[in-house]
C-alpha cells in the first residue's frame, strides 16, 4: 500500500472514533472554559477567588496526597501479583486474572459499602480479631486516611496489573536463560532485567493511576474522615450546594491542567523508548 | 429532607448542558420531552392537553409512601399519569431553567433548597385559590406550599444507651464529658448551627438571626466527638446501626422506619429542630396545569393523612392532624412545647452559600 492510500484507509477508521469523541469531549469541554471564566464576561474572578481560598488550597494539598500515596500502594501492591501472574503457565494464569477482574468489574459504590461492613467497628475484621484475642477490639479503619486508602487501592490495583503484565509477557525468556547461566541471583535478575524491562508498563499504569485517583469521590466521601475532602467533592459542593457553577468549572479546569502536566512527560518517555528502539 | 449520595452518579453537570440543548434542537423534542408532549409545548398554551405530570421526589421508602398515599388516587381521580423522578436536585433544577429546556414539573423541595430555588426565579408563581390558606398550620408564599414539616433530632440505639444514658436535647448532645460517645452531623450548616446554638443556651425563639460566630465557638467544643459529618441522610441511621458512632443526628420519620425493619432505634423528642418541606411548580413546567393540579391534590387535608400517616411526618394540613392513627402521632413532635424549633427557611436563602463556604472549611481546619 502506498502512503496515501495507508493515511486514508487510517482516515476511514479513525475519524468517526474522532467526530464522536469531539463532540461528546470536546465541546462540553470548551463549554467549562468558558463557565469557568463567567461565559462572555471572560472574567478570571473564578480562578482568584479559588487560588485565595484556604477550602480550595487544602483540598487541593489533600487530592495530591492522596492521589500519590494510593497510587504507590496501588503500584507495589500490583506489580507483586503481575510478577506472580507472570509466572503462571498460561492456564492457571487465566484462572487468577478472573480473581482480578472480579473486583475490577464491580461497581465501586458496592465495594465503598462493602469496606464499611468489612473494616468497621463491629465489621468484619475487627469481630475476627475480638473473638481470637478474646477481649473487645474496636480498631477504627473507616471514616479515615485509612479507609480511603484501603477502597481506593482496592480500585486502582487492577490499573496497575494489566499494564505491568503486559510488559512482563513481552519480555524474552531467553534473557532469563541466559542470566541464569551466567549464574545470576533472582535479585540481581529482577533488578537488571526485569524491572527496567517492565518501566513501560510501570509508566502506563502509574500515570493512570494517579490521574484516576485525582477524580475520586465516592470513596473519599463514604469512607474519609472530615478532612479528607478531595477536590471533585469540592466541585459536588459548588455544583449542587452552592450552585456557583463557574467555580465548578475552574475547578475542573485546574484538573484537567494536572492531569495534561502529569500525562505529558509520560507519553514524551514513551515516544522516546519507541523512537530509541526502532 | 436529604441529599443522597448516589444522585452525584446521574447529575447532569453544567458540562452537558450544550450538547443536550443542541441534541434537542436538531431532533425537534428529545427524548425526555417526547414523553411529555409535542416541541411546543415548551412554548406556552396547550398544557390541558397533555395526560402527563413529572414529580420529582425523594427515593426509597420515601418513594413508596408517597406513591400510594399520593400518586397512585391522584391518577386515579384525574387520569393524569404521573412519572416519578428520583432525588430533587437544584442544579438540576438550574441546568433545565436555565437552557429552557424544562422537563420537570413538580419538585419536592427541602426548606433551604426551596428558597433558594425562589430567590433565584425557578419556580412558577402560584395562587392563593389552590388550597384552603385557614386549613394551612404554615403560610404559603408566593411560590412555595408547604408540604409538611420533619423532625430533627438526637437517635440513640436504645440497646446500648437505656433512659438515662443518652444526651436527650442538644446542651446534652455537645456535652461530651456528660455523655462520652461518638456523635454525627449533617455536612452543611443548616441544622448544624441551630443546633449549636440551642445547645449553648440560646432560646428557641431567640434564634433567628442566627449568631454565626458563637455557634462556631460551640461547634469547636463539639468538633472532636464528630466521628462523620454525614452527606446523605440514611447514613444518619446506618452508622448508628453498625455501631460506628454512639449518637446520631437523623430525623424522626427515619429512625420510626427501623422498628419495622426490626432494627428498632430510638428517637429522643425532647428537643427537636423541624424542618419544612415544600412543593414547588418549575417555571414554564410542561404541564403546568397538571402541575398546580396536583400540589392542590397534595394540599387536601384527606391526601395530606394519608401520605404522612405513611412518612411519619407532620401534615400542614390542620384538619389532617386529627385524622393520623395514634401510633403515628407519637411519631410526631408536639409543636407547643417550647424547647422544639421551626427552622427559618427564609434566613438560610440569604445566608446559606456563604456559611456553606465558612462551614466547609472549618470541618477542614
Amino acid at each position: 500500500m502506498s502512503g496515501v492510500e495507508n493515511s486514508r484507509a487510517a482516515a476511514a477508521y479513525v475519524s468517526p472514533a474522532a467526530i464522536v469523541s469531539l463532540v461528546i469531549a470536546a465541546v462540553p469541554l470548551l463549554f467549562i472554559l468558558f463557565t469557568s471564566v463567567d461565559g462572555r464576561g471572560l472574567s478570571p474572578e473564578a480562578f482568584e477567588n479559588l487560588l485565595s481560598s484556604t477550602l480550595f488550597r487544602r483540598s487541593l494539598y489533600t487530592t495530591i496526597e492522596i492521589s500519590v500515596s494510593a497510587s504507590l500502594i496501588s503500584l507495589v501492591l500490583g506489580y507483586a501479583v503481575a510478577l506472580h501472574l507472570a509466572r503462571q503457565s498460561p492456564r492457571r494464569r487465566a484462572l487468577y486474572m478472573v480473581l482480578v477482574l472480579l473486583p475490577f468489574w464491580t461497581s465501586i459504590l458496592v465495594k465503598s459499602y462493602a469496606f464499611t461492613v468489612i473494616l468497621g467497628r463491629e465489621g468484619v475484621i475487627n469481630s475476627l480479631l475480638s473473638w481470637v484475642s478474646g477481649s473487645h477490639i474496636a480498631l477504627p479503619m473507616i471514616l479515615n486516611r485509612f479507609g480511603v486508602m484501603v477502597g481506593m487501592t482496592n480500585y486502582l490495583t487492577p490499573f496497575i496489573v494489566f499494564p505491568v503484565l503486559a510488559s512482563l509477557l513481552a519480555i524474552d525468556p531467553a534473557l532469563y536463560r541466559a542470566a541464569d547461566i551466567m549464574s545470576a541471583r533472582p535479585m540481581r535478575i529482577f533488578f537488571t532485567i526485569t524491572l527496567p524491562l517492565s518501566l513501560p508498563g510501570v509508566m502506563a499504569g502509574v500515570s493512570s493511576v494517579i490521574v484516576m485517583s485525582l477524580g475520586f469521590f465516592i470513596i473519599p466521601a463514604l469512607l474519609g474522615g472530615r478532612q479528607d475532602v478531595m477536590l471533585a467533592n469540592l466541585v459536588d459542593f459548588y455544583t449542587r450546594e452552592t450552585l456557583d457553577w463557574n467555580m465548578a468549572a475552574a475547578i475542573g479546569v485546574l484538573l484537567l491542567a494536572m492531569v495534561v502536566l502529569l500525562s505529558a512527560p509520560a507519553l514524551w518517555i514513551r515516544r522516546n523508548r519507541l523512537v530509541g528502539s526502532t | 429532607m436529604e441529599e443522597g449520595l448516589m444522585s452525584e452518579c446521574d447529575n447532569s453537570s453544567p458540562v452537558a448542558r450544550l450538547s443536550r440543548r443542541r441534541l434537542l434542537r436538531s431532533i425537534g423534542g428529545g427524548a425526555a420531552l417526547s414523553l411529555a408532549a409535542p416541541f411546543v409545548l415548551r412554548h406556552g398554551r396547550a398544557e390541558a392537553a397533555s395526560k402527563n405530570l413529572v414529580f420529582v421526589t425523594w427515593g426509597g421508602t420515601y418513594r413508596s409512601s408517597v406513591e400510594e398515599g399520593l400518586i397512585k388516587p391522584f391518577m386515579a381521580e384525574t387520569g393524569i399519569n404521573v412519572t416519578v423522578i428520583d432525588t430533587p436536585d437544584l442544579a438540576k433544577v438550574k441546568a433545565q431553567v436555565t437552557t429552557g429546556n424544562v422537563e420537570w414539573d413538580v419538585f419536592d423541595a427541602p426548606g433551604a433548597m426551596g428558597t433558594a430555588g425562589s430567590k433565584a426565579g425557578y419556580w412558577e408563581p402560584l395562587s392563593s385559590s389552590l388550597f384552603d390558606a385557614s386549613d394551612l398550620s404554615i403560610a404559603a408564599t408566593a411560590d412555595l406550599v408547604p408540604f409538611y414539616t420533619f423532625a430533627g433530632g438526637i437517635a440513640y440505639d436504645p440497646k446500648r444507651y437505656p433512659e438515662g444514658k443518652y444526651p436527650k436535647n442538644f446542651a446534652e448532645y455537645f456535652d461530651a464529658k456528660a455523655f462520652p460517645g461518638r456523635r454525627t452531623f449533617r455536612n452543611r450548616p443548616s441544622e448544624t448551627l441551630e443546633a449549636a446554638l440551642l445547645a449553648d443556651g440560646v432560646p428557641p425563639s431567640k434564634i433567628y438571626p442566627l449568631d454565626v460566630d458563637r455557634a462556631f465557638k460551640a461547634l469547636d467544643r463539639i468538633k472532636p466527638s464528630v466521628a462523620k459529618w454525614v452527606d446523605s441522610t440514611p447514613q444518619t441511621i446506618t452508622l448508628l446501626q453498625t455501631n460506628e458512632v454512639d449518637f446520631s443526628y437523623s430525623y424522626a420519620s427515619r429512625v420510626r422506619t427501623t422498628g419495622v425493619t426490626g432494627a428498632g432505634m430510638a428517637f429522643s423528642f425532647a428537643q427537636t429542630l423541624n424542618g419544612l418541606e415544600y412543593l414547588a411548580v418549575l417555571k414554564n413546567a410542561p404541564n403546568k396545569e397538571n402541575a398546580l393540579k396536583f400540589v392542590s391534590y397534595a394540599l387536601q387535608p384527606a391526601r395530606q393523612a394519608a401520605v404522612m400517616e405513611l412518612l411519619g411526618n407532620t401534615p400542614v394540613s390542620k384538619k389532617a392532624l386529627p385524622m393520623l392513627s395514634a401510633d403515628t402521632r407519637k411519631w410526631l413532635p408536639d409543636m407547643s412545647f417550647d424547647q422544639n424549633l421551626i427552622m427559618d427557611e427564609m434566613w438560610w436563602s440569604d445566608n446559606f452559600e456563604k456559611l456553606s463556604r465558612r462551614f466547609k472549611e472549618w470541618v477542614l481546619t
